[in-house]
């Protein structure tokens, strides 16, 4: 029998990897134009602070120094919500963290920039500020942003089913609070933009404006400077290069993009700023910490039968993509098992420190470590087997959910067969001997919001294909490459539909002047989306060629299949093309055409054609040979219609369940973990090798926030801006990674995908938690689990002497940061602090929210 | 963040170093360098690997004008083995060096192991063992960017007048933090120190000061050159015991170095010493006593342990609580010995 594919499935490297690999590749800043200056940002020293006044005049003198900008030169406010335009490109009248951005140096080179930016003299009036979410959102003076009472972003309260109704028919019912510190998304290249305007040759002034830039959404690029800049969009070009990761944290409109725009428009020269490291922890835009109240009730045969759920994310200081993570966070209790009843409390609470923002596994890590992990304890409670108790609340697809999401693809029980099976689960949970330990958890992902952030009925993606007399394939996408496979993606699906080799496939993506529409590589939705559009623009062209071959060869289109760069008919004699063509897989076109003509002279009527020859058949018959198509999520998927439904739906989920085994040294509270399984339902695995290397990816970022990353305060001063004292994980403690792929098919993705970047992220988290507990017997609640943390609970577990994990600690820190230590909250002097703030008033010793 | 300019000298030998060092440096230590405490930029700094050095530069931490770089003297580069077993090591040989040297593996194995435990391969590859003695004691609060110290506001160590770490006092209690030097305690090291009057020897116990800024005994004008280990040292059994967040890159957060030589069973010496939780990395004093002429058990090696928790003065200096990086002081001392003493 034939093989169903010839490109997809296969394990194919990135089309993109020389460049990346020899460092041929070009990211935002290896990129330089002629008479290019450096931009530097003046950032507050301040958490909350009115700005009284700014002398740029010191600065403007110094020589080399071309422009200086401050907030009054560009002020209307942006967002990347439509809700949420909370920003300036610089400060207008407040600072409201520290790292927020002040005013800016174009000059001829970084240390010229650097010495004017300290020479700008701003005076502040000093604000009492806010860093915990539960004592912000009791303030009732000097707001963050003065439209936001109590600070309060957004908070929803949805009612699904009947929860009080289930909690009462429960059995038992699980409660406990759950916090998960902020992380961040630590990408390797930090974020860059180089901004240049053409002179509109009539007036002299700037004209139409080029941005190059490490975005993951260069289309919500474009329509934000517009909106700064005062612009219309057709006047701006935004161009992706490579980008060395994004994560989520080049999701939005990063601050440096609006900014060096608005440089190189007062300095009427190219301006370029690329982000220190610190200054990306500044810009930030990662998760927040989470606070989950949660309330589990079940049924003695442990079935679910109503949740209950608080959620208080700790979001920074402006709106950012706050909105959807509190929504995500709700909404994605659905779509994993089946909850009949569900109550969801949310508050995206402003506090005076960097904007938190999308992060890969967007708004439902935190709150799935918390379910995951009760959900282990409600099977200990039971005598349960904590993957029996998963299978016993599996979905049955398709279906909708209580809160309107609709499943279709469901491989959740592969999964969590094949992670069982491979672990050994059955025959070794248990029984590891002392302080080593199995635990097992699922997640599940979006492929793809069916709601695009603006509201509106266009497209979410479109692309375009040009084929021409030679036989290349070009594909226009807007998808971004951003290290994830989108560009292999692409070229797969377009060579997979045309018959043709991946080497005739060339992608050009990403370039809002040159590619169509599309919102960008966010929420795990480029290859459910941008790979339909190519799927679907794909068959339009093979149309055109299959219906100027047809008639060359005497048949019905229909009858026609295209593959190994052959146009051939499906019924002539044999059912594959001639062998050594599909064998070899690299015929080439001249050789191919001689071999026919002598073929057809012997056999007469011919029964297949070289691509380039079907090719150069369509363009003679048809004129140009282009093809288009785009996708939008179809209606049935877009979710309900309550306040907030928007946020959840999806036209397909991914699934996934892992296994950890890890041990732990009572003695110290180290955690090793010595292998993960995970298996993961991506729908087709397009390309095998890149969801392997997502799974993995996945995976290991999930075990950063589970056992070293966190981001650590003082004042709202970040304690590790960098790499060195934020930890990600090394090589060294990384544990073999075993991604096991489970395909389910999903009747709308492209060839049957779905996601596959995100979903394993959340799984990994209260896997480890719930290996612990196997190991050792202590629950932690509290991620991630460093070993200070860790042996605090082991101690309070033996009740042997308590470890005091508060020595150090600033004890006029908010309480939440007292209490659960890890040097969260240091003492010290800090940044100044307005004298009427909580924490700086006499007698007080605490500021914190529950004192 | 851009590197501060400086002119940069790179002498090819000892004595040409030594004649530029003269010229260029002002008054003032190693450890108090030009640019501490509010005095304007300038000076002289040495670079080696550069691994401590550049990023703190950058940071604004050092703007020295001239910065001498020893990289060309092949004089202080190489491990020298001596006739009767002790050792010589060149103060530029990089810490891979140290860390695959079979000499060194099979007579000093706690400097084997402590050099091993230094940050990162690639860092591995750059640093030198001279450049770890000298490393730059460490603060949170102290080895941050130019903007981030403004934010905050300047402490002893670095242009200001408090201690964020202890805001009583007005002493500095950054914390030293490189991996080898108490392994080269335990080994009764010594290290020479080549100044305008010639070369001079001092055991390394007696070159750092407990001072968080004034770290150690190196003055402006001179260069560590040497590292010598004597031929009684040989031999010890040596484990170096490092807690780290990370498998790799870290500092540490505080560590321990043992060594022991044991004939028939008992400790004929031993050493304990410390690192990453003080000012100064610390020989413990006391467990010399302790373990001579002893066997190890349970109840020495917890006895010893106790003296070394006791010893360690952890402040919030760095990552992990005060506490917890003091009992882990005590646990792997007390690890350290019975392995050491077990076959």
């Amino acid at each position: 029998m034939d093989r169903e594919f010839s490109i997809i499935g296969k394990r194919t490297a990135m089309v993109d990897a020389a460049g990346k690999t020899t460092g041929a590749g070009k990211y935002t800043d290896d990129l330089s134009v002629p008479g290019m200056l450096v931009g530097k940002i003046l950032h507050s020293p301040h958490p909350h602070a009115r700005i009284k006044r700014i002398d740029t005049s010191r600065a403007q003198a110094l020589e080399g120094v071309v422009a200086v900008i401050v907030g009054a030169d560009a002020p209307k406010t942006y967002g990347i919500l439509p809700v949420g335009h909370d920003e300036t490109a610089l400060a207008v009248d407040k600072v409201r963290y520290v790292g927020d951005n002040v005013a800016c140096v174009a000059a001829v080179d970084e240390a010229t920039a650097e010495r004017a930016v300290e020479l700008i003299d701003v005076d502040y009036e000093l604000l009492p500020a806010y860093f915990d979410p539960e004592q912000s959102m009791k303030a009732e003076l000097d707001l963050i942003h003065d439209h936001k009472s109590h600070n309060i972003e957004k908070d929803y309260h949805h009612t699904f089913g009947n929860p009080q109704a289930g909690l009462a028919e429960a059995d038992y019912v699980a409660e406990g609070r759950f916090l998960a510190n902020e992380v961040t998304h630590a990408a390797m290249e930090p974020h860059a933009t180089l901004a240049a305007f053409d002179i509109n040759p009539h007036t002299g002034k700037p004209g139409r404006l080029t941005v190059w830039s490490s975005t993951q959404v260069p289309y919500y690029l474009q329509h934000k400077l517009s909106l700064v800049l005062d612009m219309p969009m057709s006047q701006i070009r935004v161009i992706k290069p490579l980008v060395g990761g994004g994560f989520g944290g080049k999701s939005e409109v990063i601050p440096l993009e609006i900014i060096a725009a608005v440089a190189s428009r007062k300095a009427k020269a190219p301006v370029k700023i690329t982000y220190t490291r610190e200054e990306v922890f500044w810009a930030h835009r990662g998760r927040p910490r989470t606070i989950v109240d949660l309330q589990t009730g079940v049924r003695e045969d442990g079935r679910i039968v109503a949740v209950k759920a608080r959620v208080v994310q700790d979001g920074g200081a402006y709106c950012s993509y706050g909105v959807v993570t509190i929504l995500y966070s709700g909404a994605l209790l659905g779509a994993l098992y089946d909850i009949p009843n569900i109550q969801f409390d949310g508050y995206r609470v402003l506090t005076n420190k960097p904007a938190c923002g999308a992060m890969r596994g967007h708004g439902t890590v935190n709150v799935r470590f918390a379910f995951e992990s009760q959900l282990d304890e409600i099977g200990a409670r039971l005598g349960l087997d904590p993957a029996e108790i998963r299978r016993r609340n599996l979905l049955r697809p398709p279906c909708t959910t209580v809160n309107g999401l609709r499943v279709q693809s469901y491989g959740l029980p592969q999964c969590i067969a094949e992670v069982v099976r491979r672990s050994g689960w059955n025959g070794r949970k248990g029984r590891l001997g002392a302080g080593r330990g199995l635990g097992i958890a699922c997640s599940h992902y979006v492929s793809g919001a069916a709601n695009s952030i603006i509201r509106s009925d266009m497209p979410h993606s479109t692309v375009n294909i040009k084929i021409d007399r030679d036989g290349g394939v070009v594909v226009y996408t807007g998808a971004s490459e951003i290290g994830q496979g989108s560009d292999t993606m692409t070229a797969q699906i377009a060579a997979e539909v045309l018959g043709c080799s991946l080497e005739r496939v060339k992608v050009v993506a990403a370039d809002t002047d040159i590619t169509p529409i599309d919102i960008g590589s966010y929420s795990s939705r480029v290859t459910f989306m941008a790979g339909t559009a190519t799927l679907r623009a794909a068959e339009q062209v093979k149309q055109q060629i299959a219906s100027a071959a047809a008639k060359k060869m005497n048949c019905a289109p229909q009858e026609l299949r295209f593959r190994d760069d052959l146009v051939f008919r499906k019924d002539a004699g044999s059912s594959a093309p001639p062998a050594q063509a599909s064998a070899s897989g690299r015929v080439e076109g001249q050789i191919l055409r001689e071999s026919l003509q002598q073929k057809r002279k012997q056999e007469g009527p011919k029964d297949a054609m070289s691509f380039e020859e079907a090719v150069v058949a369509a363009i003679d018959f048809h004129g140009a040979l282009t093809g288009t198509g785009s996708y939008a999520p179809p209606p049935e998927a877009r979710g309900g219609k309550y306040k907030g439904a928007g946020v959840g739906p999806s036209p397909a989920y991914s699934y996934s369940a892992q296994v950890a085994e890890v041990s732990v040294d009572e003695d110290t509270g180290e955690v090793t973990v010595h292998k993960i399984w995970a298996s993961h339902d991506c729908g087709r695995a397009l390309n095998p090798v890149a969801v392997e290397g997502q799974i993995v990816g996945s995976v290991w970022m999930g075990l950063g926030q589970a056992l070293e990353e966190e981001m650590v305060w003082k004042d709202g001063l970040l304690m590790n801006p960098g790499l060195l004292e934020y930890r990600s994980p090394s090589s060294a403690e990384s544990p073999e990674i075993e991604a096991i792929i489970v395909e389910s098919i999903d009747p709308e993705g492209p060839f049957g995908a779905k996601e596959c970047s995100e979903g394993s992220l959340a799984a990994t988290i209260p896997a480890i938690a719930n290996a612990i507990y196997d190991a050792v017997g202590i629950r932690l609640r509290e991620s991630p689990f460093t070993p200070d943390r860790v042996l605090a609970a082991l101690r309070a577990h033996k009740k042997a002497k308590k470890l005091n994990l508060t020595e150090g600690v600033d004890p006029t820190a908010p309480t939440r940061f007292r209490e659960h230590g890890g040097s969260l909250w240091f003492m010290g002097k800090g940044p100044e602090r307005h004298r009427s703030d909580p924490a700086r008033q006499p007698g007080r010793r605490g500021a914190g929210g529950d004192d | 963040m851009s590197l501060p300019e400086f002119k940069l000298l790179r002498p090819s030998s000892i004595e040409q170093a030594s004649e530029l060092l003269a010229r260029y440096s002002s008054e003032g230590t190693f450890a108090f360098p030009p640019g501490a405490r509010g005095s304007p930029p300038g000076g002289i700094r040495i670079i080696a690997g550069g691994t401590d050095l550049i990023p703190s530069m950058r940071q604004k931490l050092f703007e020295p004008q001239y910065v001498l770089d020893l990289r060309r003297i092949d004089e202080l580069k190489g491990i020298n083995p001596q006739p009767d077993n002790g050792v010589i090591i060149g103060a530029l040989t990089t810490l891979t060096m140290i860390e695959h040297s079979s000499f060194l593996k099979g007579h000093y194995q706690v400097l084997s192991e402590a050099a091993a435990a230094v940050a990162s391969p690639v860092i591995r590859n750059m640093g030198t063992i001279g450049g770890n003695i000298c490393l730059d004691t460490r603060c949170l609060w102290y080895n941050q960017s130019l903007t981030w110290r403004k934010a905050c506001g300047f402490c002893i160590k670095k242009e200001g007048d408090l201690c964020h770490v202890a805001p009583g006092g007005t002493k500095c209690w950054a914390a030293f933090s490189a991996d080898t030097p108490p392994a080269l305690l335990c080994l009764n090291a010594e290290i020479e120190i080549v100044g305008p009057k010639g070369a001079r020897r001092i055991p390394l116990r007696d070159f750092y000061t407990g001072l968080g800024d004034a770290y150690c005994k190196l003055e402006a004008n001179e260069i560590l050159t040497r590292i010598l280990i004597p031929s009684a040292s040989a031999g010890y059994r040596g484990i170096y015991r490092k807690l780290r967040i990370r498998g790799s890159i870290d500092y540490p957060l505080a560590a321990v170095a043992v060594a022991l030589k044991r004939a028939n069973g008992q400790i004929m010496a031993g050493q304990v010493a410390l690192t990453a939780v003080h000012s100064a990395p610390l020989l413990v004093k006391g467990a010399a006593q302790m373990l001579q002429g002893q066997q190890v058990d349970q109840a020495l090696a917890e006895a010893v342990a106790d003296l070394a928790a006791k010893t360690a003065k952890p402040l919030t200096t760095s990552a992990l609580t005060p506490e917890y990086r003091r009992e882990m002081i005590r646990v792997f001392t007390r690890r350290a010995l019975i392995e050491a003493a077990s076959n």
